[in-house]
Order: structure tokens, then C-alpha cells, then sequence
């Protein structure tokens, strides 16, 4: 008894004024993910590494849009949007005084235009990602006027590029003798 | 009282594969029983035996071998080779320590096999859980009850079939009353039956108890539990990518969830052979023990509330901060760190945090050491934990529990030193053993335990080696299996997880510790009083909670009488004025 009456008067007072002064966190700490939609190209990466699925994507294409939404009640701080963003979009704040009083404040959205393909006209990817493409072929050293007469190949769904690569039979010329022949053939 | 078995670290051969010899001992004894053989691991071998021979097999391993049951399960191979499978798992701990999975192969159309309850009493639990999630039924189980599902339940409908249900379609409740029967093994109609629950006692997860009592005398006790399962292994197997279950896993448990977590990746990565960065492994480690200190100080902490000792449990309690707050500065979270992938961690321990982290573990040990000094020399608390709540250590060895359980009934079970994971083969470590079976010595257990770990800490801090701390760009192979463990602080967490095709897993049979202890409780609780049964829960250290009323039935007068759990506390604490009458 006399330790433990010893030890208490020792030990002082330990309670932290919290909430009536703000409360000490340390660097490290994880918290609310705060959003930049500025840097964002909506291409899905975080809704992709979400565990809790509290990041998703909807894409309406009667519309021509995708809307990124961040649910923090379902939001497990992990920090794994931060690293998997390729734009830096996503940091981890240190905010955790997130109760509301009305459930809808939890919602973040953020709505993009989406990029209709050149030759089928259906959209295909978000616009902002295909300027970040192009953005990024700039900074790998391509001038800046090829980059752009290359738009309407980039401004192309994969699937019409896939077409139009494929070369009509017609038109495939080939040295006769370097056709190999086959047991078919032989027959 | 205490016992002590330094460990000294083995240093195993690189390459060498154990296990090899058991099974050469089971083909000798039972010469046809294996059909099929398979190494995981180094320390892990899975035999396939005929059904006929799942019982033999099982209890030779068990009792001639020095085998413990960690796990058995079952699984759905249909899809894979026409088949249901069961699992058992046993940890072989005398002589050659390391991992043999005993799997049989059931056909759909029979979908039964021999109950290994009958031999080994410790496979009870999960025999009853693969009849409910799997429909296999356990020919001649002593205990039929449904243990998961409620009593509702349709009866042709298995959760963990592959083609049974999505799992976000659960069938409505059809009716509120529970139709399952408690079972009053030693004592007749005329105890009484005082029911705890269902939300109840210290257990985190609801459960409810019914401690059948003769006056103030417990003559048995019976629980139920599954009363909010959460259907994890089903969503891992539906829903998710294989490295999300990191993060699910880890909120299996609120107090030891970073151990489930390390289980699970640690499942993944025996599986398709990941080998980890060393430094991720000691990070690892040290967030391991970081986490063994303020789980062990908090039990310890409750412990004085248990006995009445509040002042003391105010005092563990600010010391127990301090240790959060170690977990805040190393890993972002003061709970649920958020760290792990299959592969490694995901963030780096810096200069500042380190120093920070040495100073704040002094703090502790200094801090800690005081405390529990003061707890000892207390009176009181000898009174109420010598002697109480006696777990014998034959029941232990035939129910396999874990942790301070089994340690403080004088039996020196921890993976960290019988299978080393993570780095815990090159930090010197000690496993602390006592040998009175109570309430006490599992508090000795622990604060012993509790000095290990900071020491354990510095170490890790100290020589910390270089490197990378984590692997990524490996092949998910689908289909391969393996166990992962952990020594979580009550014990060992042990997983099984098989790889699945599409970036998700197969099958993933998660146990954590308390479910290994829990069917030992019922005799620790016998033949003690009933303002010890709130102690003597607490002592398995299951997660804590409070608790909403208890029911005193009087089965005589065929009365009840409900008084707050406040009332029922305050008796456990002060024990005058009982409120029985």
C-alpha cells in the first residue's frame, strides 16, 4: 500500500487536457487520406489497393464521366491510396476528429470527363489520363510537336487500335519461298 | 514456483528438412494408412491418409509423438480433385520439432468420417465447426451441438461450400428463441443455472455462459459463443486479393491483431516460397513484442480490477500508454499498424524513432517493474489468484491450449522457440513456465514474459541488420498450402491458406488463440466459487468487454432474477452481499 501511495505521488498527473487543447500526435500518424483532385487522373489504382473498399469509381457512359468517391466511415487509414498513387493525389493527413453529425459529410467526391475513342466514338479512359500519358512521353525527351501528331492514335481505344492493326489478307504480300511448307501442303 | 527454460538459439542447417522421421514412424506403424505425402516447407509435411486410418494416425501422432492439434479444418476440393478434405495439424514439440498436417479425402456423396474427438479430446471444437461450415459429419463426436452457426440456421446449408451461398445473402432470422441446450456435465437438476449473458463475461465477442452452481460452489459450466461471427474466411476467399487479407486479418483481434496479420502473410509466403527481407522479419519481430507489452500489461492491469485493485489498474494502464505509443511512432497506428504484405512491411524504422523508442522502452521496464513489484507484495492479490481457477495439466495436454494457459500449468509451448518464425531464431529469448495451474501463475507467466519482451526490443533495435524490407514482383502460384503461426501474446495464432487462382486465396482457416482455449475453461471454472468466475475468465485473457446484466435462474422456484452486471462485478470484486439470494 505505501509503494502504491508512493508510486501515485511520484508519477503526478499523467490526464491530458484533451479535447480542450489539441492533442499530440506524433509525425508518423496516419489519418484521414486527404485528396487532391487537381493531381488526380482518375485511373483507378487506389479503388484498386482499397482493402476496405472505401474508395471506389463509377463510370457512367451515357454521361461520358467517372466519379472517384472516398467513404471515410469505411476508411481503415491504411495508407495504401498514398502508395499507389502514381500522381500524389492521395496523402495521409493527421486528422481523426472525424465524427459528423450527418452521414453524407462523410462522402468525398470528384467527377471526370471521360475520352471517346476517334473511331467508335465510345469513351474509353478518363481525358485527364490520356494527357498525363502524353504528358509523360514529353518528359521521356519526345518533342513536344510529335507527341501531338500522335493524339489521334492515342485518342484511340485499345480495341480499334487492335483492328486496325490487323492487316487485312488481302493486302499481305510475301516472298513466296520464305512461306514454310507444311505437311498439308506436302499431302 | 517459476520455471525458467533458457532457450538456447539453434541455429538449424540451412536446408535440412524435418519431419521426415515421423512419418516413417506412422508408415511403420500403420504401414498402409499413408497414401501421399508432401513437403511445405522445411518444418512443414502434409500426409494424406485413408479415411479408416484418421483416427489411429491422429492419436499416435498426438500422444506417442508428442504432438499438439494447433488446427483442423476442412476444405472444399471438389473442384480440385472431386473431394472434400479435412486438415489436422499438429505441432510436434518432443524431439524433432516441427510441423505434420494429417489430411483425408471425403467423398461428396458420404460426406462423413471417423470423429478424432473420440481419441484426442482437443479436435472437439473444430470437428464441430466442419460439420457446421462444411457439412461433414464427425462419426461418434461426444457433443453434437451446432458451435457457429445459430440455431435458425437452415439445415442444409454449409457456409464454406464453394457452391453454397454468396456470402452477403444470409437467411432471415425465423424465429428468437434459442433452442440450444447447455450441458450440466457433473452436477443434476438441482443446481442451479446462472446465466451470463449473451452479451458477457470480459469476452469481446458475446458470449454466453451458464454456470450451473450448487449454492456458491460452481459444479460445472457451459458457453456459448459465435454469437457475432463475422464470416471472415468466407469474405478473404470472395472478395478479396490476397494482400487486402492482411489488412482484414488484422482486425481479427483488437488487442493482438498485428500477430494475425504476420500469421496470415507468414501463411502465404511458406506457401509459394516468398523469402522475406531480413529486416522486414526483425521489424516484424519487434512490432511482435512491442504488442506482447501493452496486451500483457493491460491483462495484468485487469487482473487488479478483478481483485479489486483499481488504483492498479490506473497505474498499468498509464504505463501500457507508453507502449502505444511506441506502436504510434513506429508504425502510424496505435492499434491495428496497418503494416504487413505478403512479401514484407511497409515502412522503415528511422533514426529518430528509434531513439525515441529505447527511451520510452527504459520507461516501461523501469516503470513496469515498479508496478508489478507492488502487485506481488499485495495481499490481496495472492489471496484471490493462489489456488483458484486450477487448469490440471492433464487437461492440458489433452486439449491442447495455448499461451500463459498452458505455460502456467507447467508445460513450455511457444512457437517462437518450438517452429522460429520471423527473426525470433537470432534474438535471444527465454520461455517462462509455472507449475501451479492458477490464476497466479499465469500472471507470473505473464510478467515475466513482460521483461522478455523489452528485452527483446532493444535487442531487435540494437542490430537491426540492413537491407530492403520488402519483395515484390513473386509469382502467385495458385493452389499451394502451408501454415503460418505466431506466438500472439495468449498464445499461438495459427493459420492455413490456400493460394487461389485470379490474385485471390482458395481457402483461409484462420484460429486465434482464445478459440484453443476455450474448451478448457469449463474446467478451470469447476469446483471454484462463483465470485471467482469473473477472475478466472479473465485469466484466459480473452479480448475484454463490458458486459450488459446477468440472469439468475433459480431452477427450483423456477424464478429468475436479473441484476446488472455492475452488481455481479461488484460482488466478484468486494464478495459480501450476494446477490444469488
Amino acid at each position: 500500500m505505501f509503494n502504491l501511495l508512493k508510486i501515485v505521488k511520484n508519477t503526478g498527473d499523467v490526464t491530458v487536457k484533451y479535447p480542450f487543447a489539441p492533442l499530440e500526435l506524433m509525425p508518423a500518424f496516419r489519418g484521414k487520406p486527404e485528396y487532391d483532385p487537381k493531381q488526380c487522373i482518375a485511373c483507378a489504382a487506389c479503388t484498386m489497393a482499397c482493402p476496405a473498399n472505401a474508395l471506389t469509381m463509377e463510370t457512367d457512359v451515357k454521361a461520358g464521366v467517372r466519379t472517384w468517391q472516398l467513404f471515410v466511415g469505411r476508411c481503415i487509414f491504411c495508407g495504401r491510396c498514398e502508395e499507389v498513387c502514381p500522381t500524389h493525389a492521395l496523402t495521409l493527413s493527421q486528422m481523426f476528429e472525424l465524427a459528423v453529425t450527418n452521414k453524407v459529410d462523410l462522402y468525398e467526391r470528384a467527377t471526370f470527363s471521360l475520352c471517346n475513342c476517334r473511331i467508335c466514338n465510345r469513351p474509353f479512359a478518363p481525358r485527364k489520363e490520356v494527357e498525363y500519358v502524353m504528358a509523360l512521353m514529353v518528359q521521356a525527351g519526345i518533342d513536344a510537336n510529335v507527341v501531338n501528331t500522335r493524339r489521334s492514335l492515342l485518342e484511340t481505344c485499345p480495341e480499334c487500335r487492335r483492328r486496325q492493326n490487323i492487316l487485312d489478307k488481302n493486302n499481305i504480300i510475301l516472298n513466296p519461298q520464305s512461306i514454310w511448307r507444311t505437311d498439308d501442303d506436302a499431302e | 514456483m517459476s520455471n525458467e527454460a533458457t532457450q538456447t538459439t539453434k541455429t538449424r542447417p540451412a536446408g535440412s528438412k524435418l519431419g521426415a522421421g515421423y512419418v516413417a514412424n506412422v508408415r511403420q506403424r500403420f504401414p498402409n494408412a499413408i497414401v501421399d505425402e508432401e513437403r511445405q516447407t522445411a518444418d512443414q509435411l502434409t500426409i494424406t491418409v485413408k479415411i479408416d486410418y484418421l483416427q489411429d494416425v491422429v492419436q499416435y501422432l498426438y500422444y506417442d509423438q508428442g504432438g499438439w492439434l494447433s488446427i483442423a479444418f476442412g476444405n472444399d476440393e471438389r473442384s480440385l480433385n472431386g473431394h472434400f478434405a479435412i486438415y489436422y495439424a499438429l505441432s510436434m514439440e518432443e524431439g524433432e520439432k516441427c510441423w505434420v498436417v494429417v489430411r483425408t479425402l471425403i467423398d461428396p456423396a458420404h460426406p462423413e468420417f471417423p470423429s478424432v474427438t473420440t481419441r484426442v479430446p482437443a479436435a472437439i471444437w473444430a470437428e464441430r465447426e466442419m460439420r457446421d461450415m462444411f457439412g461433414l459429419t464427425p462419426i461418434g463426436i461426444p457433443d453434437e451441438r451446432r458451435l457457429v452457426l445459430p440455431d435458425d440456421w437452415p439445415d442444409n446449408l454449409y457456409p464454406l461450400r464453394k457452391d453454397s451461398m454468396d456470402y452477403r445473402r444470409r437467411p432471415e432470422p425465423t424465429v428468437d428463441d434459442e433452442t440450444y441446450t447447455f450441458l450440466n456435465e457433473l452436477g443434476d437438476e438441482k443446481n442451479r443455472v446462472i446465466p451470463l449473458g449473451p452479451m458477457h463475461v470480459t469476452s469481446d465477442e458475446p458470449g454466453h455462459f451458464r454456470l450451473f452452481v450448487d449454492g456458491e460452489n460452481i459444479v460445472d459450466a457451459d458457453y456459448r459463443l459465435f454469437y457475432v461471427h463475422r464470416g471472415m474466411e468466407k469474405v478473404a476467399e470472395l472478395r478479396m486479393g490476397y494482400h487486402e487479407i492482411t489488412f482484414l486479418a488484422e482486425r481479427v483481434c483488437g488487442i493482438c491483431g498485428y500477430a494475425h496479420s504476420i500469421t496470415y502473410a507468414n501463411s502465404i509466403e511458406n506457401a509459394i516460397g516468398i523469402e522475406v527481407p531480413k529486416r522486414a522479419h526483425w521489424i516484424r519481430t519487434l512490432l511482435l513484442e512491442a504488442e506482447r507489452l501493452h496486451s500483457h500489461l493491460l491483462n495484468l492491469g485487469l487482473v487488479c480490477h478483478f481483485c479489486g485493485f483499481d488504483a492498479g489498474f490506473q497505474q498499468f494502464f498509464r504505463v501500457r500508454e507508453k507502449s502505444m505509443t511506441i506502436a504510434e511512432m513506429l508504425t502510424g497506428a496505435r492499434k491495428t499498424y496497418g503494416l504487413n504484405l505478403v512479401g514484407g512491411i511497409r515502412r522503415d524504422i528511422l533514426k529518430d524513432a528509434r531513439q525515441k523508442t529505447m527511451q520510452l522502452l527504459d520507461e516501461i521496464g523501469r516503470e513496469g517493474s515498479e508496478l508489478i513489484a507492488m502487485l506481488v507484495e499485495t495481499t490481496n492479490f495472492e489471496q484471490r489468484t493462489k489456488g483458484i481457477g486450477i487448469l490440471h495439466p492433464k487437461v492440458a495436454r489433452d486439449f491442447s491450449p495455448v499461451g500463459p494457459m498452458v505455460r502456467g500449468s507447467g508445460f513450455t509451448r511457444d512457437v517462437r522457440v518450438d517452429h522460429p518464425y520471423a527473426a525470433y531464431a537470432d534474438i535471444p529469448k527465454n520461455v517462462y513456465s509455472a507449475d501451479g495451474c492458477d490464476i497466479y501463475s499465469r500472471a507470473v507467466v505473464r510478467i515475466n514474459e513482460f521483461h522478455d519482451s523489452i528485452a527483446q526490443c532493444k535487442y531487435a533495435l540494437d542490430n537491426l541488420p540492413d537491407g530492403p524490407i520488402l519483395v515484390e514482383g513473386f509469382t502467385y502460384t495458385p493452389h499451394k498450402f502451408a501454415l503460418g503461426h505466431t506466438e500472439a501474446p495468449r498464445g499461438e495464432d495459427v493459420h492455413w491458406s490456400m493460394t487461389g487462382t485470379n490474385q485471390k486465396v482458395f481457402r483461409w482457416r484462420c484460429r486465434a488463440a482464445t478459440y484453443a482455449n476455450w474448451p478448457v475453461l469449463r474446467h478451470t471454472l469447476r469446483g471454484n466459487t462463483v465470485s471467482d468466475a469473473a477472475l478466472i475468465i479473465g485469466s484466459v485473457d480473452p479480448c475484454y468487454s463490458c458486459t450488459d446484466r446477468v440472469t439468475l435462474v433459480d431452477v427450483r422456484k423456477r424464478k429468475a432474477k436479473t441484476v446488472s452486471y455492475e452488481e455481479f462485478e461488484r460482488y466478484g470484486i468486494d464478495r459480501v452481499r450476494t446477490p444469488l439470494i
